[in-house]
């Protein structure tokens, strides 16, 4: 074999075609590896943090549910005494009053009575001294009777 | 035609005239059209290939070429780690070069050994070889390239006097100094060498057993010749591997500090 152009015709061609792959396919190609690489880890360690983000937020809210629900239970038991107190307070109170009412009402009832009980006394006393005036006025005087007839009505 | 007709006619023409070159030129410009066509040829649809897939390269989940390729450059990855210390950025993609380029071009081989000279023939070239490998050239070049880098690694990193420090001294010792020199001179010399002709030679004559089964008569011709392709497809895939091997522990070797 002779040393022709051939040779460094295909050494160029070798050189040129080595610095195209490097170039064009080697170098961006592991590039995206390499970033592909630490993107799998990346995403790996992120969906572990997840899970356990994930367990955290279950744990947080059992004991959030057990707390609205103790919470919730014993609003209503307030509630439920709360109500009771005030229905009790409110029956207490109108029995309280209609005791009042009725009390205030029956005394009125009586003074009432009572005034129409002494009216008619003076109007009788009234009639009386009217007709005993019309009986003895000729006889007896009358300022002598008055004091007869008031401490008759007094009495 | 009369050169390319029926084989049993001349086996010794036939073989000659498949085995010659379709050159150019005298002396040193003497230029092998069909070894530099095939070449650059298989080299440019590479390139193709390799320039759409490292335009449209995604960090994502990768697909169709990106893959095989990605896989490829995995499996050279491997192999220049093993054998460098220190990470080189030139080397993987000498490997992966050599390694599709070579396995490209072996696998020329395969395809039938008359169709393409014949079809040439009938375009009026008379002269075809088909597989760039079995021109020493092709080989001589990749081999001398990657010599002339190990150099260029031996000087850059042990330094001039280091280099042929390692001349006088290794394996025997400094007072031998004269059957040292000869020695490594050799060594270092049949590397290239070697790697070449190992090439070469494979190609050579797997091209050769080809053109003898083709002088067999047109009925006995499928077996053995099927037989071979299949053995040849090992032999293709197994000279492409070597010669990348080889070429990373050869610079993997020049870039060590010292011995």
């Amino acid at each position: 074999m002779n040393v022709t152009a051939t040779l460094f015709g295909q050494m160029i061609t070798f050189i040129v075609f080595v610095w195209f792959i490097k170039a064009y396919l080697w170098e961006p190609l592991t590039q995206a590896m390499e970033s592909r690489t630490k993107k799998i880890s990346d995403g790996l360690a992120a969906a572990e943090q997840g899970q356990k983000k994930i367990e955290q937020a279950t744990i947080e809210f059992s004991t959030r549910i057990d707390q609205a629900k103790t919470q919730a239970s014993s609003i209503i038991t307030d509630a439920e005494s709360k109500s009771k107190n005030i229905v009790e307070e409110a029956r207490v109170a109108a029995r309280e009053e209609a005791q009042k009412i009725a009390k205030t009402s029956s005394q009125q009832l009586e003074q009432e009575i009572n005034a129409a009980r002494e009216k008619l006394k003076s109007e009788v006393a009234a009639m009386s001294l009217l007709c005993a005036e019309k009986i003895i006025s000729k006889e007896i005087d009358k300022k002598m009777h008055d004091k007869i007839i008031d401490e008759v009505v007094n009495k | 035609m009369d050169n390319n007709a029926p084989a049993t006619d001349n086996p010794v023409d036939y073989i000659q005239h498949h085995l010659q070159p379709l050159a150019v030129g005298d002396g040193f410009w003497r230029i092998n059209i069909d070894t530099m066509f095939f070449s650059i040829l298989l080299a440019g649809i590479v390139m193709i290939v390799a320039y759409r897939v490292g335009k449209r390269v995604s960090d994502g989940a990768p697909t169709g070429m990106q893959n095989v390729l990605e896989s490829l450059i995995d499996f050279v990855n491997g192999l220049v780690k093993e054998a460098f210390p220190k990470p080189n950025k030139i080397v993987g993609p000498i490997g992966l070069t050599i390694f599709v380029w070579v396995l490209l071009m072996n696998a020329m081989d395969l395809i039938p050994v008359d169709l393409l000279p014949k079809l040439a023939d009938m375009m009026g070239i008379h002269y075809l070889k088909v597989v760039p490998t079995t021109d020493p050239h092709t080989t001589f070049a990749m081999s001398l390239s990657i010599f002339l880098l190990c150099i260029y690694y031996n000087v850059k990193i042990k330094g001039f006097g280091g280099y042929m420090k390692s001349f006088m001294v290794h394996p025997f010792g400094i007072y031998l100094a004269p059957v040292n020199f000869i020695l490594t001179l050799v060594e270092e010399l049949a590397k290239p060498l070697s790697l070449a002709l190992r090439l070469f030679g494979n190609m050579f004559t797997g091209e050769l057993v080809f053109l003898l089964i083709a002088l067999l008569p047109w009925y006995i011709i499928p077996i053995p010749g099927s037989l071979w392709a299949i053995f040849h497809i090992l032999v293709i895939t197994l000279q492409a591997f070597i010669f990348m091997v080889l070429t990373i522990m050869y610079i993997s070797m020049a870039s060590e500090e010292s011995h």
